[in-house]
């Protein structure tokens, strides 16, 4: 169903996307439904699980409660664009190696937060992790396995 | 080949295009092990054995010409490590790679019925069925290349997926080429021999997840991630309260809604089917409704509540004669102790895709019971049960609370109605009010000392939370526990430990009490009374030793609080150490020492990433989680007002599991979860004088003065 007359243009993962949608839909649920980017999670709908961080421009925003307009003309990397020539991203690699997940519901969000974080900060301390992850929620409570997997991709990058 | 996970483990399924379990078994030659016997074998539990009719789908495990291995249990993953560690079972009876096993879960139309087995126990029940399907199946593949090539059984090793000939290991042939395209199918009747924990090379050891990838790539599917061709998206008509019923519904506006498919209503359902989730949120704010309200409860009144509609369910763990015991004794020290409703509040709320295919229907939910999932939606539809399938994608936390069949009975009975897939998923504030929560309780302990100090009665009143972890561990010579049934004001089901973990709060600060009272160390004094229960007593010595117990001096402002429990056959000790900002009266949990005991321990890392995980959900009962409603309305439907442990949290865990290899597998990380709030209300009266003994244990009451 088209819903605007004037698309939106979004560059999703690298790639032009054009999309006929409401301006005020959020961006959680253009990418979902729009356009099958299920990696994104909806844990809250209010911003306060971070589920569903994305990096829009490399800053990490909630796509939850992000107009879909707010991405108009600019990139959005979700946790599907994270991946390059078939290498994980060395984020993805630590939660891997250190198994930072349970159910695993919460991971691509938290993957996403600290890809931004180590962008910014490359050597953290466990307290800046922790400060700088706090708006992620995970129910299973990995949380001192993703401080170590954060640590541990930063360690690696560094390099 | 990779092993399939989460990502791929049903794809076969989408659009009902894929064969079914029977059609898969038969289709291709292989070895199929199946149970017949109606009794449980090793740790089986409970009759879970099917009774009589026996047919493919009681197969557990299947070797297929190719040599893959698949094993089809009817757990779901829910983030307990299941299936990784179910794979290394089979794989080390089999002495197969482990990246030969394929483990299908929670499929209703291709794995064993579950008789009801919780997640969090799965390891203990369905570890031991798959550990014996494949020792089974071990010995059906030994045995015939022993007859191909005239050997003895003896004079067959296996290893490394393939049979080899002991005198010539020149001479091998692979697992699945052995059947030579013959379909094989052998049923347990006897036990066959499991392989010696001490030859153990896979089980013993960490294993990486096997969902692993698919969690860091996003691919993982999640029920709310199923897409179907034609697939339309749904949301419920909520009441203003508990317990309100329909009087209308004016449905003719929504209905008339720009992609709105159709409004159903069925007596005091309504739904929405719309072609976008946002449409039919939009056209369902638009229908207006008429409710009449019920009786309207509210927190302020919940204890007491609890107690004027208790009746005597049972009475357990009785031993002497309390009363006189009671009467008798030197000192008697009474109190009693208050646990809130706990929401589950798993961060993927309850989804479910159904998809209506010819005369069956499909439906891809996140729930810990497949099977009773499959009734609920045949009975709600008034289908043979077998004309329902229910597949368990990877579920986002479950925690004991995805047992409610709801929203998979309201999206197959949507889907019904418009003929197409339909998408239901709830909403944060959904998930947080419109669930059952984890019973709240009242639970009054007595207890009576001798002369020599020795709690020679113990009688607790247990209002609401059930009997579970309600026998003391301790070897009191005079004891009773009454279990009250009660009116529960809100809804209440199964939850991690569910009465556990208030049975050992009410237990484990009631004997901290005590012991303050004669003046006497609460671990010399556990110990003391836990004659008899060996593996408790091996995990309160050993976590007293490790911590250094007897040695400790704590600075003023500085706690440390201990506490033992016991669920789903493990024992867990836990120390807390606590910090209390004395002007603020805010809490911190610095430290937390949990020595668990742990049967034959599958995977060494994944059970302490579970007793990890039980230490943090332990801390948010222990301190903030509790449900609160005002007539009737849930006001805790956001982590906002209902919050949950954070990063700032997560206190430095340090993790003894005392394995027992000769003991079968057992279950997650339940007994340290029942142990975290008693150890944590003990630091505070350590740090602070202060005995605390309702939960959550807020920081406002520790402030000085109040």
């Amino acid at each position: 169903m088209a819903e605007t007359a004037r698309p939106i243009v979004i560059r999703v993962n690298g790639t032009e996307r054009s999309l006929g949608v409401e301006r005020s839909r959020s961006l959680l649920s253009v990418l979902r439904t729009e356009l099958g980017l299920t990696g994104t999670k909806y844990g809250c709908g209010s911003g306060e699980c971070g589920a569903c961080t994305v990096l829009l421009q490399g800053q990490p925003v909630r796509a939850c409660t992000t107009p879909v307009s707010h991405a108009e003309g600019r990139s959005v990397t979700t946790i599907e664009g994270l991946v390059r020539e078939g290498q994980l991203h060395p984020v993805q690699q630590a939660f891997l190696e250190v198994q930072a997940f349970h159910c695993g519901y919460c991971t691509p969000g938290m993957i996403m937060e600290a890809v931004a974080l180590l962008r910014k900060n490359p050597n953290p301390t466990e307290l800046t992790i922790r400060e700088e992850m706090a708006g992620h929620l995970c129910r299973c409570g990995t949380y001192g396995r993703v401080i170590r997997a954060i640590q541990s991709a930063a360690a690696k990058m560094r390099k | 080949m990779k092993p399939r996970g989460a990502d791929d483990s049903s794809k076969d399924e989408c659009g009902g295009s894929g064969l079914t379990r029977r059609e898969f078994l038969q289709a291709a030659g292989g070895v199929v092990v199946l149970f017949s016997i109606a009794r449980p074998l090793e740790a089986g539990g409970g009759g879970s054995a099917p009774p009589t009719a026996v047919g493919d789908i009681n197969a557990w495990l299947r070797i297929g010409q190719d040599g893959r291995i698949t094993v089809f249990a009817p757990t779901p993953e829910v983030g307990q490590g299941l299936r990784t560690e179910l794979a290394q079972l089979a794989a080390e009876e089999l002495s197969a790679p482990l990246s030969s096993v394929d483990v299908i879960l929670g499929d209703t139309d291709r794995v064993p019925a579950d008789a009801g087995v919780s997640a969090s126990s799965a390891l203990s029940t369905i570890g031991a069925k798959v550990r014996q399907a494949a020792a089974e199946a071990r010995e059906m593949v030994a045995s015939m290349a022993a007859e191909r090539w005239g050997v003895p059984r003896a004079g067959v090793v296996i290893e490394d997926g393939r049979a080899v000939l002991a005198s010539d290991p020149e001479t091998f042939v692979g697992l699945g080429e052995l059947a030579g395209g013959r379909r094989l199918v052998r049923r347990l009747e006897r036990p066959a021999p499991l392989k010696p924990a001490a030859e153990h090379t896979l089980v013993g050891r960490p294993a990486p997840a096997i969902d692993g990838p698919a969690y860091v790539r996003g691919k993982a599917r999640f029920a709310g991630d199923v897409r179907l061709p034609d697939l339309t998206y749904a949301k419920v008509l909520r009441a203003p309260c508990l317990g309100a019923k329909l009087v209308r519904a004016e449905t003719g506006v929504a209905a008339a809604q720009p992609g709105v498919i159709a409004v159903v209503q069925e007596d005091d359902f309504v739904g929405v089917v719309a072609v976008r989730p946002d449409l039919a949120e939009r056209a369902l704010r638009s229908i207006q409704a008429t409710w009449e309200e019920g009786e309207h409860a509210s927190i302020g009144s919940l204890y007491q509540d609890l107690r004027q509609s208790a009746e005597l369910e049972q009475e357990i763990a009785v031993r002497g004669d309390v009363e006189t015991a009671l009467a008798g004794a030197r000192q008697g020290y009474s109190a009693s102790y208050r646990t809130p409703f706990a929401a589950h509040a798993p961060i993927e709320p309850h989804a479910a895709v159904a998809s209506p295919q010819g005369e069956r229907i499909v439906v891809y939910v996140g729930t810990e019971r497949p099977f009773g999932h499959r009734t609920a939606v045949a009975e709600a539809l008034g289908m043979p049960p077998e004309k329902v399938r229910v597949i368990v994608p990877a579920v986002g936390g479950a925690f004991g609370g995805k047992d409610g069949p709801d929203v998979a009975v309201d999206a197959a009975r949507l889907a019904r109605a418009v003929g197409r897939p339909v998408l239901l998923s709830q909403s944060r504030v959904e998930e947080m009010s419109w669930n059952y929560f984890r019973p709240a309780a009242v639970i009054d302990v007595r207890c009576g000392v001798t002369e020599k100090g020795e709690i020679a009665a113990w009688d607790a009143d247990v209002f609401n939370c059930g009997s579970r972890g309600a026998e003391p561990p301790y070897a009191f010579p005079n004891q009773r526990v009454r279990v009250y049934r009660c009116n529960s004001p809100l809804p209440q089901g199964p939850w991690r430990g569910l009465g556990g973990s208030a049975n050992a709060f009410a237990r484990e600060v009631h004997l901290d009490y005590v012991a303050s009272e004669l003046g006497e160390d609460p671990v010399a004094v556990r110990l003391r009374h836990l004659r008899g229960d060996a593996g408790m007593e091996r995990v309160v010595r050993a976590a007293a030793e490790r911590y250094g117990w007897h040695d400790r001096r704590p600075p003023t402002g500085l706690g440390a609080g201990f506490a033992c429990a016991a669920d789903d056959g493990s024992c867990a000790a836990v120390v807390a150490d606590v910090e209390v900002e004395r002007a603020s009266g805010q809490v911190r949990v610095r430290r937390v020492l949990v020595v668990q005991d742990g049967g034959l321990v599958v995977n060494p890392d994944n059970l302490r990433s579970q007793i990890e995980g039980a230490v943090v959900m332990g801390l948010g009962l222990a301190l903030r989680e509790a449900v609160r409603y005002e007539q009737g309305r849930i006001l805790t439907g956001s982590f906002a007002s209902y919050p949950v442990p954070t990063f700032r949290e997560a206190p430095s865990v340090e993790i003894v599991v005392l394995p027992d290899p000769a003991s079968p597998p057992r279950g997650g990380a339940t007994a340290t979860l029942c142990a975290i709030a008693p150890a944590v209300a003990n630091a505070l009266f350590d740090a602070v004088g202060k005995r605390l003994r309702e939960l959550p244990l807020a920081s406002v009451r520790l402030r000085a003065g109040t």
